[in-house]
């Protein structure tokens, strides 16, 4: 049949740039749809950096000057942590977002679309990006105008923007798989609180890691993004859970942090696209 | 309308492959759970076709599959000419699919929903947004989020994101269910505007007035398989007997007398099923209008003076509980030809 079917009906449909486009297009305009949502995420950073660097300044300074972080401000050494606080929340708003397509129907509406599942992750992880990147600027901002100041310069602003990329793309994938497997938002906003304290608490976040914690730290991924984001703000080499000297100055903390955050995105990330697509297929509801 | 279906049929060739051709199509799940199971169907383009059964029996099912949401675990299937495992994304390129629970983007409004939409079929051209507005309705509401919008007009505008790209085929899975009468029959006008400018459309439905109303053809599936497959009419023919009540002068005598006379005359055959009242006669008939005027003539002839007389024609109600009731019936052990069975056991 299929050799004499000429006249077969011409499919719909874009390549994949354009199809990543669709979906950021679509994820972006629900972000300004809901903005109360998003000065929420903004406002819960903001607070974090004022009540943390009031509250614990004065015993964090201690407790830096004991770790050997001597003549640095709490201020600019809580930055990091904050930045991961957001990243992650922001992320898990990612997993929301998909849980809300699952019970609207719309995630079956758009697996039967001929747009490929690539291209549908790639725009709505585009779009949350894009969230946690206004958040970052604005929590540095804010910082900077406190007092704090980041040694590496522009450069340095342009890689920690790119560290909380790939620690939120990472909670993002996370978050997505969540998603999938519970299909309930307010389950989704829970597992948030439980993944960002004890994740945050037991990294060099607030402070510096305990000796009897630091083997925790060390299977923590928001520890390589506390200590990536920590060496381009103070220029320094931070890293508390590894020892490498091969690269030299702040590459001793970027270069190994960066390639396991890098490396638990692939995993990660292939995971989340496999489930999306088994769901995807297999959504009989 | 059913004329139109028979040149639809007779042009099919020179139309290209058939909307749906699907071949033993079977869907079984891990578990063992049979919940579609060897369904064969040919629908031609440009047929409205109506797809009937009980809850449970596999009506979205077997649209998942047709739509190539659900992969088969068996048979095959092809849409519009494609196969839906290996011509997956063509498929969806080619149909519209109207989920059986609203689905629309309750923060976008009724026009940025219908451009994703058409954003995600390749559909350009503000042009195409505007008229599915106008044809669903929606163009006073265009800037309103759809969250906003009644049950009814969320299932419009679902049916309009469903046709942005002028598929050839569409599935509508149980479109009207839960919309008051005024919005249901604006749907239906839609549906068969879009059916006779050349869409094909594939209907479920648990109202029969609806599938009476506007299909085609209709096919019934029961525990995951076909039971039945032919025209509304047909099928009322075949399945649901018409029943004609005849009222008699006399009493319960005069009814034993109406009863042998209609006897006698060789009107009763093995079809129909006879009976008497306190009125006078029930007959139960494949042919009423063959058998009212027959039998009419016949107790004149045989003296008996008719007082009342009534037919009541079989409806769609009274074939499908006519098959949902072959449940009962041991239909299940007749499996290699499922609609004939369901023809004689009925």
């Amino acid at each position: 049949m299929s050799a004499a079917t000429p006249d077969r009906p011409t499919p719909a449909g874009n390549g994949l740039p354009r199809d990543v486009w669709v979906n950021f297009k679509r994820w972006s305009r629900k972000a300004m749809r809901n903005p109360t949502a998003f000065f929420l995420e903004i406002a819960v950073g903001v607070l974090s950096l004022l009540l943390f660097s009031a509250v614990f300044g004065d015993v964090g300074e201690l407790a830096l000057e004991a770790a050997g972080y001597g003549g640095v401000e709490y201020l600019t050494y809580l930055v990091p942590a904050v930045f991961m606080q957001a990243t992650m929340g922001s992320a898990f708003t990612s997993g929301v977002g998909l849980v809300g397509d699952l019970e609207s129907g719309m995630f079956e509406k758009v697996t039967v679309t001929p747009m490929g599942w690539t291209a549908v992750l790639l725009g709505k992880a585009a779009a949350d990006l894009l969230r946690i990147l206004v958040q970052v600027v604005v929590v540095l901002a804010l910082a900077v105008a406190l007092g704090a100041s980041v040694e590496t310069g522009v450069s340095g602003v342009v890689g920690i923007a790119a560290v909380c990329l790939l620690v939120g793309l990472l909670f993002m994938s996370v978050a997505n798989i969540l998603g999938v497997l519970v299909r309930d938002e307010e389950a989704i906003n829970a597992a948030s609180m439980l993944f960002m304290f004890p994740l945050l608490f037991l990294s060099p976040a607030y402070i510096p890691v305990a000796d009897d914690v630091a083997w925790l730290a060390r299977l923590n991924p928001i520890t390589y993004g506390v200590d990536a984001t920590r060496a381009l703000v103070l220029g320094e080499d931070v890293s508390t859970v590894l020892s490498v000297t091969r690269f030299g100055g702040i590459y001793d903390t970027l270069v190994p942090s960066v390639a396991i955050l890098v490396g638990l995105n692939v995993l990660v990330g292939a995971l989340a696209v496999w489930v999306l697509r088994r769901a995807s297929s297999a959504d009989a509801g | 309308m059913s004329s139109n279906a028979a040149r639809q049929d007779a042009t099919a060739d020179s139309q290209g492959p058939p909307a749906v051709d699907s071949e033993g199509l079977s869907l079984t799940y891990a578990d063992g759970t049979e919940a579609v199971r060897d369904v064969s169907l040919t629908i031609p383009r440009g047929e409205f076709f109506g797809f009937l059964g009980p809850n449970g029996a596999g009506k979205t099912t077997t649209i998942k599959l047709l739509s190539t949401l659900l992969a088969p675990t068996g048979g095959t299937a092809r849409i519009n000419g494609y196969d839906v495992v290996d011509e997956r994304s063509a498929v969806r390129g080619t149909v519209g699919y109207m989920a059986q629970h609203i689905s629309v983007d309750t923060e976008l409004t009724a026009r940025e929903n219908l451009r994703f939409a058409c954003e995600a079929y390749g559909v350009t051209g503000g042009d195409r947004i505007d008229e599915l507005l106008d044809l669903v309705d929606l163009a006073d509401v265009a800037d309103t989020p759809a969250g906003n919008f009644s049950g009814g007009m969320q299932k419009r505008l679902d049916a309009a994101m469903a046709l942005v790209h002028d598929p050839a085929l569409v599935f509508l899975d149980e479109p009207t269910t839960g919309l008051d009468p005024k919005a249901r029959n604006r749907l239906w006008d839609y549906f068969e505007r879009i059916n006779d400018a050349g869409t094909t459309i594939f209907l479920t439905t648990q109202y029969l007035e609806e599938a009476d109303a506007l299909c085609d053809r209709l096919a019934v599936i029961r525990d995951g398989e076909l039971v039945a497959d032919d025209s509304p009419s047909a099928l009322k023919r075949r399945l649901g007997p018409s029943r004609l009540t005849i009222d008699v002068a006399g009493g319960q005598e005069a009814a034993e007398n109406a009863a042998r006379a209609a006897r006698q005359s060789g009107l009763v055959t093995d079809e129909t099923v006879l009976e008497t009242t306190a009125d006078g006669l029930d007959v139960a008939t494949p042919a009423p209008t063959e058998d009212g005027p027959d039998l009419l003539v016949a107790l004149r002839d045989a003296g008996v003076s008719v007082t009342g007389f009534d037919i009541e024609k079989a409806t769609l109600d009274d074939v499908f509980l006519a098959i949902a009731d072959d449940g009962t019936t041991g239909l299940d052990v007749e499996r290699p030809q499922p609609t004939a069975a369901a023809g004689e056991s009925a």
